[in-house]
């Protein structure tokens, strides 16, 4: 094992919480960009500005600054986490949606102008519940069942693959989306 | 010639490029077609000229970025032609070359949040009334990008925007599915004036983009990019919902 990995963890809620109390420790300067995702189910035509501008406009303000902040810092390592329901889509989530696929493409992006400056981006995608999102919400995005049983913990089932990702083994992954949500959505 | 007889659309920027294709596309089967268009200057030329092959068009000043402004465009469309069938968002503004370390969130970010992202809040929240009105005729058409799938190297922040609109639209195609209004995106490759004007400056770039496109060319707004708007629009894709249609010339085989 190498040096101890600097995880910056930019975002709010459970799973920005479970990963800090978790500690991950790696091989790479690592910066972790948790998604700030809003959870609350609202019909589209119900959606306010002001509630918009909170679940779209200002996290992605954050989440574009916490990306310019890790290149800055010469980090090796971005992740991002976001939920599936962005590929997936969710009714009277789409505010929320709408934020999670724009980061998850925008770790795109940032692969093809950081790889040259020596850093890989990719992005991990988690089931919704995770960031608080009811599941009852989300709906069925599959006919087919969860193909693994029940998740386990944060730091069971989504820290080894941050750990995975900031391994410096990982060097030539960038730009991909791991979907670790237990073979729910296998639509990448 | 007439798929669309009796239905009205909305086509935003369409006093140019993209916007112009669908819009004459969607008139010459018979619909009623508002240009909305940011400047009267440009917009009225179009419709006059719809208007001067037959066709029923009327241009409408409406700024995107603005809730009241596109509001007020849905309001004059129902007034003047009694209902709103299908409302395309095309206008976009932006998509300056930058690095995505130096991007600067006033110059290279606010301008396309707002016309891309923000405009379909605007513009589905405005026709929304009416596309339910108009159940299995209801349809909302987004121009997205392929860059929304696969990330820009050239304009990094430009694809999160398109492919917000992706998200969007598979949510409102679950949410609004149950009225029968479909929710569908297009991602075209098109000759708009934009990249006409980028041909200009760089031949290369044409070259380029020719090479690596399987059919050779870059789309025509109206003949190529028009008619998968059409196809959307019409009652041959009342069972498509959810859906990015490339239209490329298969440059990106992604999906």
């Amino acid at each position: 094992m190498g040096a101890t990995i600097d995880v910056v963890v930019d975002g709010e809620g459970v799973l920005a919480d479970a990963i800090r109390s978790a500690r991950p420790q790696g091989e790479c300067t690592t910066t972790v960009v948790v998604a700030s995702i809003a959870t609350r189910a609202t019909a589209f035509e119900a959606l306010t500005d002001e509630a918009f501008d909170a679940a779209w406009e200002q996290p992605m303000q954050r989440a574009i600054s916490a990306f310019q902040a890790a290149h800055r810092a010469g980090h090796h390592r971005l992740i991002a986490i976001v939920p599936t329901i962005g590929m997936s889509g969710a009714a009277g989530l789409g505010h929320a949606a709408a934020t999670a696929e724009a980061i998850r493409v925008m770790v795109k992006s940032a692969a093809r102008q950081w790889g040259a400056d020596g850093m890989t981006v990719n992005c991990i995608a988690v089931a919704p519940e995770l960031f608080g999102i009811d599941a009852a919400d989300v709906g069925t995005v599959s006919l087919a069942p969860p193909a693994l049983p029940a998740s386990g913990t944060v730091a069971e089932d989504i820290v080894p693959l941050i750990r995975l990702v900031a391994a410096t083994d990982a060097h030539h992954l960038t730009g991909a989306t791991l979907t670790a949500d237990g073979g729910v959505w296998m639509t990448a | 010639m007439s798929r669309l007889a009796g239905r009205t659309a909305i086509v935003t920027g369409s006093g140019q490029g993209v916007g112009e294709g669908i819009a004459r596309r969607l008139a010459a089967e018979g619909a009623n077609v508002v240009i909305a268009a940011r400047r009267a200057d440009t917009g009225e030329p179009v419709a006059a000229s719809i208007r001067a092959d037959g066709g029923s068009a009327v241009c409408i000043e409406t700024d995107v970025s603005s809730r009241a402004s596109v509001q007020a465009c849905v309001d004059a469309t129902v007034q003047r032609f009694g209902g709103l069938q299908i409302m395309v968002h095309n206008a976009f503004r932006g998509g300056i070359p930058h690095r995505l370390e130096e991007a600067d969130l006033d110059r290279h970010w606010k301008h396309m949040s707002r016309t891309g992202v923000w405009a379909v809040l605007f513009c589905g929240q405005a026709a929304w009334p009416h596309l339910r009105a108009a159940g299995a005729q209801g349809r909302f058409i987004l121009l997205t990008s392929p860059s929304g799938v696969e990330g820009s190297a050239n304009i990094p922040l430009y694809s999160p925007v398109k492919a917000a609109e992706r998200a969007l639209a598979k949510s409102l195609a679950r949410e609004w599915g149950p009225a029968g209004v479909t929710v569908n995106c297009i991602g075209p490759v098109a000759a708009s004036p934009a990249l006409l004007a980028a041909f200009d400056r760089s031949p290369a770039l044409q070259d380029a983009i020719e090479a690596r496109t399987p059919l050779g060319r870059v789309g025509d707004p109206e003949a190529d990019i028009g008619s998968v708007a059409l196809f959307l629009a019409s009652d041959d894709a009342a069972f498509v919902t959810g859906q990015t249609i490339i239209c490329d010339g298969g440059s990106f085989l992604g999906l």
